[in-house]
C-alpha cells in the first residue's frame, strides 16, 4: 500500500488569552508542509455540507427534472415497494428522492471507479519511481492538477502528494455512499448536491491519475503536436501474432510493451501487434504510437470474433462480461491483471511463466488472473507467439454463404430488434439476408453498439453480432483511420493566448465531445457534429469513445478531421485529451482560464471558480453515447463546475437532467458584483444538462449553451451568429428566445441585422436597461454592497 | 389484457399504459377538452403512405381537434415548409419539464389535460411519459405512435404497419364525423 497521508486538522481560527493562531494546519504521520504558493482559500477538502449553499443555488436555477426508469425500489428487504405517482415505500421514500438517491448512486460508482483506478495507478508507480517523483507536467505547464487545487487546496508536487489527495477523495466517497443507506438522505435536492460533490470528486481522482502516468510514462504533456497514431478495426497486422488489451487502467499494456522491446521482440508491430480497446488503447498509444487503436467499446465483440486477437489481457471497467465466453469461442486466452474483474479464473501470479504459458497454450483452462503485471506481460507475449501458429486466427465470423445459411433460421419473431437498446431495424436485414441481400446487415454495422443482447433474445440461436460483422468484413478491412493521441493536459501558455477571447465571447465556445458509445445512430454523428463546430472555429475538444468516432470519419474531400485540424487549444482546434481520466483536463481548462487569465485564485476556492465558470466561460460538453456510471459522475462534475452537458436520447435513461426554465426571469436573475444590483441577463447558460433527440437539435443547443452574461458585445454578436446561423440550418427560421440573447442592438449580427431587428420589433423588444454586469451568483463577491 | 413493451426490458412498474385502438383514441381525444400534441423528430421519417409522413398526419390532427402542436427537436422546418406553424418550439425535455407543472400550458390559461405524443425515439419518449406518469397527476398521456407505450396513460398496442395507419386513420374519422 502506498502513503496513507496524514491524520490532519486544520482551523482557520484559534484564540486563547495566550495564543492566537490563523490558518493553522497540523498533520501527523506525513510531513505536509504546503508551501505558500497562494492564500487558503475558503473550502479546502470539502465536505459533503461545504458546497451544499453553491449547489442549491445551481439547483434552485437548473431544477432536476426526474423520468424514472423503474417506478420501484428493490434496495431493501421491505421492498418492492411500488413508488409511482406520490406513493411512499416502506421507509417513507417518493420516487423523487428515489430518482436522485439513484443519481447518486450512479455517481458514487463512477466516482469510485476512478479513484480506485487512480489509487491503483498511483500505489503501482509509487513502487516504481518512488513517491518523491515529481510531477512535471512540462515546461508550459505550472498551473498543473488544478482541479486538485481548486478542490484539496494542494500543490502535488510528487506522486506521493497525489496518495495523499486520493485520501481525500476515498474518504467523501464513503461520507455519500453511506448517505445512500435506507433511513438516511430524504431529500432530493440534498442527494443531487451528493450526486454534485460526487462529481467534483470524480474529476480529482480523474486528474490524479491521468498525471501519475503521464509523469512516469512520458506520455505527452500538452503537445499539440502529439503523434498521429492508427486507429480502426481493420489497422492490425492480423498475420503476425496479435495481443488485444481491454479496458482502461494501461499499466499492464505499458509493461507489456516494455517487456517486448527490452526481450528483443521489437516495438508493437514489429513481431507482435499490440492493439488496444476502449481507453486503454488511448493510453497506449500515448506510450508508443505503434500501438494501434481498435476503436471504442462497442467493437470489442467484433474484434474479438474476427479472431485477429490471439491473447486477450483485460484490465478494467467497461469491459464486456461475457469476454471469456466470447475468448474461448475464437480459442483466444484471456489473462485478467485487475482484482476488480477476476472472472472466476484461476489466479496464478506466483505461478512460474512457463507453467502458466502451458496452461494457456494447451487451451486446460480459459484464461488466467495474474495480478503481478510484469509477468502478465511475459505471459501474454510468450504465449501469443506460441498460440497464433495453432490458432491461425481462427474465427466465428461466417463467410457468405454461411451467413445466408445461417439467417435461414430467422423465423422473424422480432426479438432481436425489441432487445436492442437502440431499437435497430436488425429482423428486417436478417431476413433479408435469407434472400442474399446483404446490404441492411452492412448498414448496421455502422450503428450497432456491438452487444449482442440481441443474440441472448434470439429463439433459434442466430449468432447476430457476427452475421452483421461477417456481412461487412470487406469493409471492416478498410477501416484505417489516425487520431491524433492523447495530448493531455491544456498549456499555460495556451490558456493566456485563448483566455480572454473565450471569456470576452470573441471564441464562440469550447465544445467537449465525451463520453461512450452508446450512441442512437453511430459514431459517425459524433464526427459530424465535431466538424460543424471546428468549421465554425469553436475550440474542440475530445476524450475516450468519442475522440475515437471523430477519427473514424472522412469529410466530403476524404481527410480525417485530425489531419485537417490542429491540435492546438486555439478556435478550431482539436483537441484529444487523451481516456476517460484525461476529461479532467477538460474541466481543468476552464478552471485555468478563471486562475491564468482571471488571476481568480484558485486554491480550495471552489464556489468562486465555479461561479466565474459559469458566467464567462462558454463551454458545453456533449457527451452524445453516455453509458456508463463514469459518464454520469464525469457530467456532473462539469455540472458543478458550471459546464452545461448534452446526452443524446439513450441518456434520458439516466433518469435525471438539470433544466433551466427560460421564462424564468428570477432563477436567471444575478447579482452585479460591482454594485449588488440584483440583474436579469437572460438564460445563460439555459440548461445544465439536457437530452437531445437529434444531432441538429444537440448542436443549436450547445452553441447556445455557450452564450454567457458576461460576454463582450462583439463576443455576444459571434456567439448569436452562431445560434441563429444553426437553428436556421436545422430549424428553418429565426430561434424565438433571441430576446432573450439580444442586449443592445449592437450584440445584433450583422449579416441577420435587419431580419432580426424587424422580429424584435414585432415582438416589443426594448434594449436592456444593464446590458453589461459583472455577473455573479455569490453575494460576497458584490465589491460595493448596496 | 396486458401487453408487453415494444423493448422488452422496460418494464416500469406495476401502472402501465391502457391499451388503445383508433375508435377509442378518437373518443378520448374529443372528449378532451385542452389536447396537446407533441411531434418529435421520427416524424420526418416515418411514412404512413406513399407520400404521407407522421409529421403531415399530426398537422391533419391538430386542424381537426384545434390542439396546438408543440415542435421539438428539427422538426420545426418541416412544418414551415408544410405551411403550418406549431404554436411552440421547445425540446421535447423542455416540454415535459413545464407540463409537469399544473398551472402551465401552452397559451397561458388552464392546463392541458391531455398531451398525445408521436414520433420522439422510443426509448426518450418512454422516459418522457414517465416524468409525467409521475410527477404530473393532473393530464393524462397518449402515444401514438406504433409501439406500446407503458408509460402513457393510452398507448396502441405493439402494432404491424398497415394495422397502425388504419388506427391513426380511424381517429380523424371519428373526429370528421364529430366535425360534420
Amino acid at each position: 500500500m502506498g502513503e496513507k497521508g496524514p491524520l490532519k486538522f486544520s482551523f482557520k481560527k484559534l484564540k486563547s488569552t495566550d495564543v492566537s493562531l490563523e490558518d493553522v494546519e497540523i498533520a501527523i504521520g506525513r510531513l505536509a508542509i504546503e508551501e505558500e504558493w497562494e492564500p487558503m482559500g475558503p473550502t479546502p477538502m470539502p465536505k459533503i455540507e461545504t458546497l451544499r449553499e453553491w449547489d442549491m443555488k445551481l439547483l434552485r436555477r437548473y431544477k432536476p427534472f426526474y423520468m424514472p426508469f423503474c417506478d420501484l425500489c428493490c434496495l431493501c428487504t421491505y421492498g418492492k415497494c411500488d413508488l409511482t405517482a406520490g406513493k411512499r415505500g416502506s421507509c417513507g421514500l417518493t420516487l423523487d428522492t428515489q430518482q436522485g438517491r439513484i443519481v447518486t448512486i450512479a455517481c458514487a460508482i463512477g466516482a469510485s471507479t476512478h479513484a480506485s483506478h487512480a489509487r491503483e495507478l498511483v500505489e503501482q508507480l509509487i513502487e516504481r519511481y518512488g513517491e518523491d517523483w515529481p510531477i512535471d507536467l512540462g515546461s508550459e505547464v505550472h498551473v498543473e492538477m488544478p482541479i486538485t487545487r481548486l478542490v484539496v487546496g494542494i500543490k502535488p508536487k510528487t506522486l506521493g502528494d497525489l496518495a495523499y489527495a486520493l485520501n481525500y477523495v476515498e474518504e467523501q466517497i464513503v461520507q455519500v455512499v453511506a448517505s445512500i443507506h435506507t433511513g438516511q438522505e430524504s431529500s432530493y435536492m440534498d442527494f443531487e448536491s451528493k450526486a454534485l460533490h460526487l462529481g467534483m470528486l470524480d474529476h480529482v481522482a480523474m486528474e490524479i491519475a491521468d498525471a501519475a502516468q503521464i509523469v512516469t510514462f512520458n506520455f505527452p504533456k500538452g503537445d499539440p503536436e502529439a503523434p498521429l497514431v492508427e486507429i480502426g478495426l481493420g489497422c492490425v497486422d492480423i498475420s503476425k501474432p496479435v495481443i488485444l488489451c481491454i479496458g482502461h487502467n494501461v499499466t499492464s499494456s505499458i509493461d507489456l510493451i516494455d517487456f517486448l522491446e527490452k526481450s528483443g521482440l521489437g516495438a508493437p508491430g514489429e513481431m507482435i501487434e499490440v492493439a488496444g480497446l476502449c481507453c486503454t488503447a488511448h493510453d497506449m498509444a500515448r506510450y508508443r504510437k505503434s500501438a494501434k487503436i481498435v476503436g471504442p467499446i462497442s467493437y470489442q465483440l467484433k474484434f474479438i470474433r474476427s479472431g485477429a486477437a490471439d491473447v486477450i489481457i483485460t484490465d478494467e471497467q467497461c469491459i464486456h462480461t461475457s469476454i471469456l465466453y466470447e475468448a474461448k469461442k475464437v480459442k483466444a486466452p484471456v489473462i485478467s491483471v485487475s482484482n476488480k474483474a477476476l472472472r472466476g479464473l484461476e489466479e496464478v501470479s506466483d505461478k512460474p511463466i512457463d507453467e502458466i504459458v502451458n496452461m494457456l497454450v494447451s487451451g486446460k483452462v480459459p484464461g488466467v488472473a495474474i495480478l503481478d503485471l510484469e509477468k502478465a506481460a511475459a505471459v501474454a507475449a510468450l504465449t501469443a507467439l506460441r498460440i497464433a501458429p495453432l490458432r491461425k486466427k481462427f474465427k466465428v465470423i461466417p463467410d457468405k454463404k454461411e451467413l445466408i445459411e445461417i439467417a435461414s433460421k430467422c423465423v422473424k419473431c422480432g426479438n432481436c430488434r425489441r432487445n436492442c437498446p437502440i431499437d435497430l431495424p436488425i429482423d428486417e436485414a436478417v431476413s433479408l439476408a435469407k434472400k442474399g441481400d446483404l446490404s441492411k446487415l452492412v448498414e448496421l454495422h455502422y450503428v450497432c453498439l456491438g452487444c449482442s443482447r440481441c443474440e441472448s433474445a434470439c429463439p433459434r440461436g442466430i449468432p447476430i453480432l457476427s452475421l452483421i460483422t461477417g456481412a461487412a468484413e470487406h469493409k471492416i478491412k478498410t477501416e484505417k483511420y489516425l487520431v491524433r493521441a492523447g495530448r493531455g493536459p491544456i498549456k499555460d501558455t495556451e490558456i493566456r493566448e485563448v483566455g480572454s477571447s473565450i471569456v470576452l465571447g470573441e471564441i464562440p465556445g469550447i465544445i467537449a465531445f465525451v463520453g461512450c458509445a452508446n450512441y442512437p445512430n453511430g459514431g459517425k454523428e459524433v464526427a459530424i457534429m465535431a466538424e460543424e463546430f471546428l468549421r465554425r472555429r469553436y475550440i474542440v475538444v475530445a476524450s475516450g469513445c468519442a475522440a475515437m468516432s471523430i477519427a473514424e470519419y472522412r469529410t466530403e474531400d476524404g481527410t480525417i478531421l485530425y489531419e485537417e485540424y490542429s491540435g492546438a487549444f486555439e478556435a478550431g482546434g482539436l483537441v484529444n485529451v487523451g481516456s476517460c481520466v484525461a476529461n479532467a483536463h477538460i474541466s481543468g481548462a476552464a478552471v485555468k482560464i478563471a486562475n491564468i487569465f482571471a488571476r481568480r485564485n484558485l486554491r480550495a476556492n471552489f464556489e468562486e471558480i465555479a461561479d466565474y465558470v459559469l458566467n464567462r466561460v462558454g463551454a458545453c460538453g456533449i457527451a452524445w453515447g453516455a453509458m456508463s456510471q463514469k459518464a454520469a459522475s464525469i457530467a456532473t462534475g462539469f455540472n458543478r463546475l458550471g459546464v452545461p452537458v448534452i446526452v443524446g436520447p439513450q441518456g434520458a435513461k439516466y433518469r435525471r437532467l438539470y433544466l433551466g426554465r427560460k421564462e424564468d426571469r428570477e432563477a436567471f436573475t444575478v447579482y452585479d458584483a460591482r454594485t449588488g444590483e440584483r440583474v436579469w441577463v437572460g438564460p445563460a447558460p439555459e440548461h445544465l444538462i439536457y437530452a437531445a433527440e437529434t444531432k441538429e437539435e444537440a448542436m443549436v443547443m450547445a452553441a447556445k449553451l455557450c452564450i454567457r452574461p458576461n460576454d463582450t458585445t462583439k463576443g455576444r454578436m459571434i456567439k448569436v451568429t452562431h445560434y441563429v446561423e444553426l437553428y436556421k440550418k436545422f430549424y428553418g427560421t429565426l430561434p424565438d428566445d433571441l430576446h432573450m440573447f439580444i442586449r443592445t442592438e449592437a450584440d445584433i449580427p450583422i449579416t441577420y441585422k435587419f431580419e432580426i431587428l424587424d422580429y424584435l420589433k414585432k415582438i416589443g423588444w426594448k434594449p436592456w436597461e444593464k446590458p453589461v454586469v459583472d455577473p455573479t451568483l455569490l453575494k460576497r463577491l458584490i465589491r460595493k454592497p448596496k | 389484457m396486458s401487453v408487453l413493451p415494444w423493448q422488452f426490458g422496460n418494464v416500469p412498474g406495476p401502472k402501465t399504459a391502457l391499451k388503445l385502438n383508433g375508435e377509442v383514441a378518437g373518443r378520448l381525444i374529443k372528449a378532451s377538452k385542452k389536447p396537446l400534441i407533441v411531434v418529435g423528430a421520427e416524424a420526418l421519417k416515418t411514412k404512413i403512405s406513399e407520400d404521407k409522413y407522421l409529421l403531415d398526419y399530426s398537422i391533419e390532427l391538430s386542424k381537426l381537434t384545434n390542439a396546438p402542436i408543440v415542435a421539438t427537436s428539427n422538426t420545426l422546418k418541416a412544418f414551415l415548409e408544410r405551411g403550418y406553424t406549431p404554436a411552440l418550439v421547445l425540446g421535447s425535455v423542455e416540454i415535459t419539464d413545464r407540463l409537469r407543472d399544473s398551472r402551465w400550458s401552452v397559451d397561458g390559461s388552464e392546463a392541458h389535460d391531455l398531451v398525445i405524443f408521436m414520433g420522439i425515439t422510443y426509448q426518450l419518449q418512454s422516459q418522457l411519459l414517465s416524468a409525467l406518469k409521475n410527477f404530473a397527476l393532473h393530464l393524462k398521456t397518449m402515444s401514438l405512435d406504433r409501439y406500446y407505450h407503458p408509460n402513457a396513460s393510452w398507448s396502441f398496442p405493439n402494432l404491424p404497419h398497415n394495422k397502425w395507419v388504419e388506427n391513426l386513420n380511424m381517429i380523424l374519422e371519428i373526429l370528421k364525423k364529430e366535425k360534420e
